[in-house]
Formats: C-alpha cells, sequence, structure tokens
C-alpha cells in the first residue's frame, strides 16, 4: 500500500460510516448500552466499597481507663495511643464529658448525684484506626499500656465490615467480568452482522487486486470511530447522571450520600475508561471480523 | 502470458474440475473459452485469478509463477488483467465513478490522474453522461459497461469476461462484443468465457472448447467481418 493511499482510506472508513448508517448506529447503540452498563457496575461497586470503608471510620474504638488513674497521668496516655502503629489519631474524652452526654438519658435528678466526685464513670479516650480491618492487633497492643483498663469490644463488626468490603469487592469484579464477557459477545455478533452484510464489497475490493492492508484498514477506521463516538456519548451520560441519581438515592438513604465518591475526583476515570475501551473494542471488532474474510477468496468471501 | 501445462484442479469434496489442462495464450490473442455449464470454465478462471490454486501441474499468468507464488504477491498478480464479471460485481452503495476509479485508487494513483483517467474510460465506454449515478439507477447493459471500465481503467495487458452475454438482452451483447473487439485491436489480449456457441461463430477467434473438465478443441475460426 502505497503511504498516498492512507488519506484515502482514512477518508472511506469515516464515510462508510455514513453510508452504512443503519449498521453503524445499530453498532453505537449496542456499544453505548454495554459501556453503560458495565460502567455503572464499576461506579456502583466503587461507591458500595466507600460506604463501608466511611462506616469502618466512623466507627472508632472507646479505651476506658483504669477509675484509679490521676487526671494527670491520664491526659499523659494520649501520646502512647497515638505511637501505637495502626493509629490514626486519639482524643481525651473526660469522665465528667462523659457523665454530661448521659445527662439527657439519666433525667437530671440522677444526674445531680453523679457529678463531680461522685462521678462513676472511668476516664476514656476515642482512637480511630487507621485500617480496621487491623482491629485486634491493635487492641492488643493498646491493652499492654499500663493504664488501660477495657476496650469497647467492636471486633464483631469490624470483622463483618471487612468481610462485606470483600464481599462488594468480588461481587462488583464478578460483575464486570461478565457483563464484560457479554458486550464482547455482542459487539462480535453486531461486527459479524456488519461485515456479512459488507462481504460483497471485500470480495469486489479483493478480486480487483486490493491488498490485506488496503481492505483493512477503511473497516479499522470505520470500528475505531464508531468506539470513539459511543465512548463520548456513554462518557457524557454517565457523568450527567451520576449526580441525579445519588440525589434520588439521598432521599432514601443520606448515610449513602454522604459516603459516595463525588464525581470531580472520577469523571477523568470514567473518559479515559470509557474511550479507550470503547476504540479499542471497536477497532479488534473489526480487525478480527475482515481478518476471517480476507483469509478466504473470491466466492468463499460470499459462501458461494 | 497464460501458461498452463499439466494442470488438473480437485476440489477438497472430490470434484474433479480440470483435467490435465495444456495451453499458451499469447499477447494479442482473442480467444474464446467455450463450454457448457459445469464443464470447467469458472475453475479454469478462478485458477487464473488464482482464487484456487492448481491441484497438479504448473501455471504462469503475466509472468508470475500461480504454483510458487506468495500469498501477499496475489494482489499485485490480479491488477494485472481487468476481468469483467457475469454478475458485474459493481459497489451498489458508490457512483459509476467511484466503482470505476476504486480499481485505480487499490493501486495508489494520484487522485488526480484518477479523475483524468476515469472519465477518459466512462466515456470510451459511452457512460460520461452517468458518472454520478448509482449502479442500480443502470440497465444491466450499462452495468456491464461500468464493470468493463473498471476492468480497463489500468491499462491491464489481458481483459478476461466471463459470460459477457449472459444477463444481458443480446442487442446488448452485440456492444460489447463490439467494445472488446476493439480494445483487442489495440494490442490487450481478450479471453471471453462463454457457453454461447452463437457468440463465437459471429465474433471468431481462437476458440478452445472445454468439457468435462478436458479441453476437446483449439483452432482459429475466421469470420468475414
Amino acid at each position: 500500500m502505497k503511504f498516498r493511499s492512507s488519506g484515502y482510506l482514512i477518508k472511506e472508513g469515516i464515510k462508510s460510516i455514513w453510508t452504512n448508517r443503519m449498521m453503524s448506529l445499530a453498532s453505537i447503540g449496542v456499544l453505548i448500552s454495554c459501556l453503560l452498563i458495565t460502567g455503572a457496575a464499576v461506579v456502583t461497586s466503587m461507591n458500595a466499597s466507600s460506604l463501608i470503608s466511611s462506616i469502618g471510620d466512623t466507627n472508632m474504638i472507646t479505651v476506658y481507663l483504669d477509675p484509679q488513674i490521676s487526671d494527670v497521668d491520664a491526659l499523659k496516655l494520649g501520646a502512647k495511643f497515638d505511637l501505637i502503629d495502626n493509629v490514626k489519631s486519639s482524643e481525651f474524652y473526660s469522665k465528667s464529658k462523659a457523665i454530661e452526654d448521659y445527662q439527657e438519658m439519666l433525667g437530671d435528678d440522677i444526674y445531680a448525684n453523679m457529678k463531680g466526685e461522685n462521678n462513676p464513670l472511668p476516664h476514656a479516650y476515642k482512637v480511630s484506626l487507621e485500617d480496621f480491618s487491623k482491629y485486634e492487633e491493635t487492641v492488643k497492643e493498646i491493652k499492654k499500656i499500663d493504664g488501660v483498663y477495657q476496650i469497647g469490644n467492636r471486633s464483631d463488626i469490624a470483622r463483618k465490615l471487612t468481610k462485606l468490603n470483600t464481599l462488594v469487592t468480588y461481587i462488583g469484579i464478578a460483575a464486570v467480568i461478565i457483563l464484560g464477557l457479554v458486550t464482547l459477545f455482542i459487539i462480535s455478533n453486531t461486527v459479524k452482522m456488519t461485515m456479512y452484510s459488507r462481504r460483497f464489497e471485500i470480495s469486489i475490493m479483493k478480486s480487483v487486486g486490493a491488498t490485506n492492508s488496503f481492505v483493512r484498514i477503511p473497516f479499522l477506521v470505520e470500528g475505531m470511530v464508531i468506539g470513539l463516538i459511543s465512548g463520548v456519548i456513554s462518557s457524557i451520560v454517565m457523568i450527567a447522571l451520576y449526580n441525579p441519581i445519588l440525589e434520588s438515592v439521598r432521599g432514601i438513604a443520606s448515610v449513602v450520600y454522604k459516603a459516595s465518591i463525588p464525581i470531580s475526583d472520577i469523571w477523568i476515570y470514567i473518559i479515559l475508561a470509557f474511550l479507550g475501551s470503547a476504540v479499542l473494542i471497536g477497532a479488534l471488532g473489526s480487525f478480527i471480523s475482515v481478518s476471517k474474510y480476507l483469509k478466504k477468496e473470491g466466492g468463499e468471501i460470499l459462501g458461494w | 502470458m497464460i501458461h498452463f501445462k499439466n494442470v488438473s484442479k480437485v476440489y477438497p469434496t472430490g470434484t474433479k474440475a480440470l483435467e490435465d489442462i495444456n495451453l499458451d495464450i499469447n499477447k494479442g490473442e482473442f480467444v474464446f473459452i467455450v463450454g457448457p455449464s459445469g464443464a470447467g470454465k469458472s475453475t479454469f478462471l478462478k485458477l487464473i485469478m488464482r482464487e484456487e490454486a492448481a491441484t497438479e501441474g504448473e501455471i504462469s499468468v503475466n509472468g508470475y509463477n500461480l504454483i510458487k507464488i506468495k500469498k501477499r504477491k496475489i494482489p499485485y498478480l490480479r491488477r494485472t488483467m481487468g476481468i469483467v464479471f457475469q454478475d458485474f460485481r459493481l459497489i451498489e452503495k458508490i457512483s459509476v465513478f467511484d466503482n470505476v476509479a476504486f480499481a485505480m485508487r487499490v493501486i495508489g494513483v494520484s487522485e488526480k490522474s484518477v479523475r483524468k483517467r476515469v472519465e477518459y474510460i466512462l466515456g470510451l465506454v459511452g457512460l460520461s453522461e452517468k458518472a454520478d449515478r448509482k449502479p442500480s439507477e443502470l440497465s444491466g447493459g450499462e452495468q456491464q459497461r461500468v464493470s468493463l471500465a473498471r476492468a480497463l481503467v489500468n491499462n491491464p495487458e489481458l481483459i478476461i469476461a466471463d459470460e459477457p452475454t449472459g444477463n444481458i438482452d443480446p442487442e446488448l451483447s452485440y456492444e460489447i462484443m463490439e467494445l472488446l473487439v476493439e480494445i483487442n485491436k489495440r494490442g490487450t489480449t481478450v479471453l471471453i468465457v462463454t457457453h454461447e456457441h452463437n457468440l463465437v461463430n459471429e465474433f471468431g477467434g481462437r476458440i478452445i472448447k472445454i468439457n468435462g473438465g478436458k479441453i476437446v478443441g483449439d483452432y482459429i475460426r475466421e469470420v468475414e467481418q
């Protein structure tokens, strides 16, 4: 193939999208649906993951101190907690603050009797962890510190959340793989149909002495442009619908809304992933199906 | 320019299409390949175009050894010949002009030369006026002339016409035959594959008769023009 031809071949590829517009439209439609369904599965799984980690974040552990410890010693302990590997931060939670927090529950009469010297509660620390899944190890470390009396037991929740997060990740990956396979299947069939209707053209091209690359390039360009168009439309739809869908979830569960990933963090990845995969699928789909016909000769192409 | 030596072709299904064919066709000849359907004419054509490979024997066409030819060289072999197909094989979606231009674009000719040459060739086959039409808007005879124009456009040394009178009415078939005779007078080798003996009787030339996959006659018939 001569270099002079390349401009012509690219133009032919783009032109034939219009010439075969019904088939192009079908391919674009299929590609957009597949991209959106797969994309939605990825984004949902990412948000579910984010939601679970956010629950983990808000569940810090409470470390109760020895009731005999002096106020000064209790305050000093904070620095020791901060030295532990998995501890993100620690906040002193005095017994007087604790009893105040209970005030409403206890009623004013009882509360009055429990103030000051009569406060039965111990001092405590609210310790938040970097990684909630390392709960057990961290608790062991904290218990080694002198003056620590008891730790509010959250190991059960920690285990469950970690499990749930893993589960959501697996479901997400499985959904993406299954949808990806379905996408490939649908797209390869769409391309096959397109090619079937154009096999006559391919046989003519070959009979007048077109080289394989000459036949292939316009189809390749066509596939890539169809991919590009589908990718752009899918990105726009996905980004445009993201916030309205989150808003509607907000009405049902505000926790979900609060924990969701803002679109500003992911829009660029959505565009890159959609464009990249759509162009790749388009190019690969055309390439593979044209090659199938290029191996054949004359009447064989037409199935005569 | 076409050389067959002891050529046989057996299809994978076991059908023996051609058996021990020996023939030489030289530059400038006007040749009819005649025989009833199923005689092996189509296989003969496919071997020349290298759409099929011979099972046995030697074939060379326009300087290409078709037994040893590499797959990627086949397009270049096909560019040395122009073929007018029985079913015309025009691309429906593009204009008459583009159908003819297509054969030139395939070999990377500049757009300027394409325009000049296609206009000239369309004039030669009398279709200048219909350059912008789609093939489906043309009559059968006109479509055949588009197919002929496409075969001629790269100025090949060999023109092959497959059943040129098969799909059009007799009057028009006379026209296309006249065109082929004219092309032959300019030095191009013309090979006509047909099952119609009338055609042969009327135009004459070298006649190669095929039947049952074998050559059963090879002679020259002179006709008073």
